[in-house]
């Protein structure tokens, strides 16, 4: 692969940019970054989670200005996030105390805590709701507050997780607690074989379609067959980091909404069987990326012939800017890589009509 | 109030009120800055159940900050890019450092405010719970069942 510079084009290069501001001018209205961030959250969501960075005023503001565009609002936030410094890591977030907005179990019907629906599209009919377009937000609004003010308070009690029981059972493998450092990919790249850590930031951070589609592959046969989910859960969990005059106090810096998921697998246990576990945490409520990260995780784990079982496959072709960002530069200027490939075939065409005659 | 309460409570609350509990300290005190509001990153580390091994899920926006009141410092640290809700939390801290914070009853109504809004928003999911019947005699209906089968 060759590139070659080439020079000009400034002014027009300077036009199109300014075209883009066209492109977003086709009406007086405006879409308001307060907006986006609470009306379109499942898609700020996706891309704090592809980003990698936890901001969804900073996401509502990136899809605004490239009109809606995914991965340019990755790239934008991924680009923001590099001028900073990072002066912080949390202490070790507990997942366990999650305060749970929807926890659901594909394995047993009845689990500890209880199942808990939460907000989910799962039940609802795919109809367009015509109505929706003359909605008054302060009204929506207004009702929801009003529903709010109504309930009877309940105590915040943490979901056990389904899977310590089983575990309690000897039915899934345990382990001691692992406190070795994780390895950041943000600031050390992948190498292979890559620890867990590395897996598990990659793939959090990894282009929901990618992964749903990895996931889908081994569904279908490419892979383990059909994983159960044993229990996904959405909820906030709080970061805490130490407090700088005092190591042996931590000081709460907000909360996050986080999509985990625990998927299990029948796996062979010398001569009987146990449950292996594949798991998935990502920013945000995505059911089906934080599903795809745990079948994906179970399937790296097993290994085998399948491209969800090949380690550099999956780890190495899911980053959203990576990603696109290759297949974008087919757009630059292959002038003098095309020329040879051009006088390549016309070579050929001569020598084969020269053979003809 | 230890520190995690303290500042649960601050981050948890709206920029006009934590200004107001800072004005009342800016009235009798004046702070020295000794780091100016500014936005840094936080790297988010997990703990993962399946193997309690240890990950980074991605990083968070945070404003810091740093005050002195008469020889005490404070400290903020606070998601998000809120300059001003930042530097008064510092100074709030400094104050409760140096003893001289009068506004705990206030800290504690705005705690009970935020507590009471979690747990109503806690009851509307809760309404959610569901209990499924399964339609299949054969399939396990609950954990102590699948673990009796297991035996």
């Amino acid at each position: 692969m060759a590139y070659v510079a080439v020079s000009g084009g400034k002014e027009a290069i300077g036009e199109s940019i300014r075209l883009l501001d066209f492109y977003r001018s086709g009406t007086d209205k405006d879409v308001e970054v307060e907006a986006v961030e609470n009306k379109l959250s499942l898609l700020v969501d996706r891309i704090m989670s592809e980003a990698g960075l936890y901001s969804k005023t900073y996401a509502a503001l990136a899809l605004k200005q490239c009109e809606g565009s995914l991965e340019e609002a990755v790239f934008l936030l991924r680009a923001y996030r590099s001028t900073l410094t990072r002066n912080y890591y949390t202490d070790t977030v507990d997942t366990g105390a999650m305060r749970v907005v929807r926890r659901i179990s594909a394995a047993f019907k009845d689990i500890t805590g209880g199942q808990i629906l939460g907000a989910t599209y799962d039940y609802t009919h795919r109809l367009i709701n015509f109505d929706m377009d003359g909605e008054s937000p302060a009204e929506l609004r207004r009702r929801m507050t009003a529903a709010l003010s109504a309930q009877a308070p309940e105590e915040v009690v943490p979901c056990p997780r389904l899977s310590d029981e089983l575990r309690k059972e000897g039915l899934i493998d345990s382990f001691d607690e692992d406190n070795r450092s994780p390895r950041d990919v943000t600031v050390k790249m992948l190498e292979f074989p890559a620890g867990r850590s590395a897996r598990l930031q990659t793939l959090s951070r990894a282009d929901a379609g990618f992964i749903s589609g990895l996931a889908y592959s081994a569904l279908r046969g490419f892979g383990q067959v059909h994983p159960t989910v044993g229990e996904l859960r959405c909820g906030y969990v709080e970061l805490y980091v130490s407090y700088l005059p005092d190591e042996n106090e931590s000081i709460f810096i907000g909360e996050i909404l986080i999509t985990e998921v625990e998927c299990f697998n029948a796996a062979d246990d010398k001569d009987r069987l146990k449950l292996a576990v594949g798991y998935g945490a990502v920013f945000g409520r995505n059911e089906n990326k934080a599903i795809s990260m745990a079948v994906i995780d179970r399937e790296l784990d097993s290994g085998g012939p399948y491209p969800t079982q090949d380690e550099e496959f999956v780890l190495t072709h899911g980053d959203s800017l990576e990603m696109n960002g290759f297949i974008s530069h087919l757009k630059l200027p292959h002038y003098v890589t095309f020329q040879s490939k051009l006088d390549s075939v016309r070579k050929t065409r001569v020598a084969g009509n020269e053979r003809k005659l | 109030m230890d520190k995690k309460r303290l500042t649960r409570i601050l981050a948890k609350a709206d920029r006009q009120e934590v200004a107001a509990m800072a004005a009342d300290i800016l009235k009798t005190y004046r702070p020295v800055i000794l780091k100016e509001p500014g936005k840094t990153l936080a790297m988010i580390k997990m703990r993962e159940p399946v193997k309690q091994s240890l990950f980074y899920i991605g990083e968070v926006i945070v404003s810091e900050a740093v005050v002195e009141i008469d020889g005490a410092r404070g400290v903020a640290v606070v998601m998000g890019d809120d300059s001003e809700k930042t530097l008064d939390m510092a100074i709030i801290d400094a104050a409760v450092n140096k003893g001289v914070f009068t506004g705990m009853e206030t800290l504690l109504a705005l705690e009970k405010g935020q507590n009471d809004m979690v747990m109503r928003e806690n009851a509307m999911h809760l309404k959610t719970m569901v209990s499924f019947e399964s339609m299949d005699q054969e399939a396990p209906d609950d954990l102590n069942a699948f673990k009796k089968a297991q035996l």
